[in-house]
């Protein structure tokens, strides 16, 4: 226990006194966060929230909604059926959807000859924009209230039903955080074989080999020193996400560690993989580089999966990192899936098992 | 073998080919306690290969291997723990410090040395707070013994100890290396300067193609070939070489580097011979000299070529 700590501790000095490796493990992905959050993240200027409003009722009754809600300075009404209002939502066009029930006008008319069941306006807000949702909400509630005080007195014949939706917009800082991270957890492993192959043009590794050192220790020590900077980048990106640009995790907190010790180890056994196939460390950075840029831009990281057109998709269907974000933004918004989380799980852990066999197998140490 | 006890290493026949290439073929030595044995021979006779199947770091195709009694490929975790173990050209984590480095190193050995005393012991003092990548290259090698010693071994192995390094440093080496026999330490080292391996060993064994030529201590090896010395003087067109080498005592001749070398087993009398020569034709050989052979005449001898090309 006392070597493995040893070997890690002189891991982080060799990374933390390295700048440039200092520079793409951490500053890289923070530098990333502010740069997409800043250019992504619209919480200044127009203050206007464009939600759609769908009005399947129709009624008199209705039709006064409609201009209750034209009149709230703060919204901006876009219309059209549920079905286009949610595609329209989903493409990040609108923020939220309020939906007008069909039988609305029917129910404030009943209510007022006493007795009828009560119906509900629908509200679809995106959960990892909470802020905006627990406007369009507030604004809601009010008018319903007016509406059921005027209508009967104040018993609840109308409702709010708050429904989640989540949007996909390229411009949700939600959407980004957890990908950046993804990403980050990707560079980590990935550049994790440079310094492998580092120590082993060097010597290093075969100098340690003279001594009693056992190689599993010398393994898992480069596994500790990577999952510790992994989860130092979590609390960089979540905490620079929440406080910057309030990104709160909406997933439970074992369950993203969970799925940030997985990706980092599946990225990692490809780092070892990689560098039991490279010589020196020239080649290593090459290599290193033209394997993850690639796979930064085609995973859907930046962009979301289902806006890359089909060619595109299905390269990304190959690429590891998809499955990575994907899961991390499950975990974390409850973002839209590529794949059921089982299935991103799944693949990421056989990658993680691919690649630790090849390496088992094909890594030297001199 | 200097005293009556197992020998610290007992290599019998062993062999280790790469591909065609038989980097070792079918060599046989033993090393005694508190001696320091040297293996020498030009680049590629096999020198680093046999040193890194005795510390555990490549495996013999066939032979018998020992170190301290125990079969190597089978105990590496006991006799890695009693070895101290310098390699060729190695450089280390080059962002940790001296001491961090040799805590390190201590770390994976249940028998230690205080950090401290290793640097005292090898005089980097001054640099003990220094990035190792930032050490001259004399600094860096006795960084290298330094970490070679963190266990306190009985037996340290150095490959090309001195190999790149300035005069005056390999001279600071050797005193260090003197210092390990005297502390009773058994050595093995590799080298393929000659002057090195008449200062530091008690036997050498001259290596070249895999095979051992010839094993022993130094003074016997020059003995045992060269029972002449060297008369050597600048070559002249006056004094041809064919009527030199019939001068009384001469036993064969030479040319090199623009010196005729006699070889004799009576200098005094070829000497005289030679000046009576040159009087009569009223010439002075210039810089004339005598000179016992060496290490580099006997490895001439064996192999047709010299050590160094």
């Amino acid at each position: 226990m006392r070597t493995l700590l040893g070997l890690t501790l002189a891991n982080v000095k060799s990374l933390v006194r390295d700048r440039a490796a200092l520079f793409w493990t951490i500053f890289f992905p923070i530098m990333f966060v502010f740069l997409f959050g800043w250019i992504f993240g619209g919480n200044g200027g127009d203050t206007r929230i464009v939600v759609g409003y769908v009005d399947q009722d129709g009624s008199p009754a209705s039709a006064g909604l409609h201009q209750a809600f034209s009149g709230v300075e703060l919204l901006t009404l876009h219309e059209g059926t549920l079905d286009d209002e949610k595609a329209a939502m989903q493409r990040g066009d609108v923020s939220a959807v309020i939906v007008i029930p069909k039988g609305l006008g029917d129910a404030l008319a009943q209510a007022r000859s006493g007795g009828a069941a009560p119906v509900a306006i629908e509200v679809y807000g995106d959960p990892s924009r909470n802020q905006t949702t627990q406007v369009v909400e507030g604004v809601v509630g009010q008018i319903v209230n007016g509406v059921n005080l005027q209508a009967v007195g104040g018993s609840a014949v109308v409702t709010v039903t708050v429904l989640s939706l989540q949007s996909t917009s390229i411009s949700s800082v939600a959407y980004l955080v957890p990908s950046i991270l993804a990403m980050a957890l990707m560079q980590l492993g990935v550049f994790a074989a440079i310094p492998l192959v580092q120590q082993r043009e060097k010597g290093i590794l075969k100098r340690l080999g003279a001594t009693p050192l056992a190689r599993w220790k010398l393994v898992g020590s480069n596994v500790l020193l990577r999952l510790m900077v992994a989860l130092v980048d979590m609390v960089l990106i979540l905490g620079i996400g929440y406080v910057f640009f309030g990104v709160r995790i909406q997933g439970n907190l074992i369950a993203v560690v969970g799925i940030v010790l997985l990706g980092a180890g599946s990225f990692l056994a490809i780092g070892f993989a990689l560098a039991s196939f490279l010589k020196t460390e020239e080649q290593a950075t090459g290599v290193v580089q033209v394997v993850q840029m690639p796979m930064m831009f085609l995973s859907g990281i930046f962009f979301s999966f289902n806006f890359l057109p089909g060619f595109l998709q299905t390269i990304a269907r190959f690429l590891p990192l998809t499955y990575l974000g994907d899961a991390m933004r499950q975990v974390m918004v409850n973002g839209t899936q590529v794949a059921p989380l089982g299935v991103d799980i799944a693949i990421l852990a056989g990658w993680l098992v691919v690649c630790l066999g090849i390496a088992a197998r094909t890594f030297r140490w001199e | 073998m200097t005293d009556g006890g197992e020998p610290v290493i007992r290599v019998a026949d062993l062999r280790r080919y790469y591909g065609d290439v038989k980097a070792v073929d079918g060599v046989t030595f033993e090393v005694a306690r508190g001696e320091v044995f040297g293996m020498l021979g030009p680049n590629g006779a096999g020198k680093t290969t046999t040193i890194e199947v005795l510390e555990g770091l490549r495996t013999a195709d066939s032979g018998k291997v020992e170190v301290f009694g125990l079969d190597v490929a089978r105990h590496q975790a006991s006799v890695k723990e009693r070895i101290g173990v310098q390699l060729q050209s190695v450089s280390l984590y080059p962002r940790l410090t001296v001491t961090e480095l040799l805590d390190l190193f201590g770390s994976f050995f249940s028998r230690r040395v205080p950090t401290r005393e290793l640097i005292d012991a090898v005089d980097l003092g001054e640099r003990a707070k220094a990035w190792s990548m930032n050490l001259s290259g004399g600094q860096q090698q006795r960084l290298s013994i330094a970490l070679a010693l963190v266990n306190d071994p009985e037996l340290v192995f150095l490959d090309e100890p001195t190999t790149g390094l300035d005069p005056q440093a390999r001279r600071s080496l050797w005193e260090l290396i003197k210092g390990l026999q005297a502390r009773g330490k058994t050595v093995m080292l590799t080298t393929h300067y000659m002057e090195e391996a008449a200062e530091l060993c008690n036997r050498v064994a001259i290596m070249d193609h895999g095979h051992i030529l010839e094993m022993g201590a130094v003074n016997d090896l020059i003995g045992r070939r060269f029972k002449e010395r060297a008369v050597f003087f600048d070559s002249s067109p006056l004094l041809p070489i064919a009527d030199l080498a019939r001068l009384g005592g001469v036993t064969r001749t030479a040319q090199e580097h623009g010196q005729t070398v006699l070889y004799s087993q009576d200098v005094a009398g070829t000497i005289g011979a030679l000046l009576a020569t040159a009087d009569d034709l009223n010439v002075e050989p210039g810089n004339l000299g005598i000179r016992q052979a060496t290490l580099e005449d006997v490895f001439l001898d064996l192999t047709g070529r010299a050590l160094r090309d």
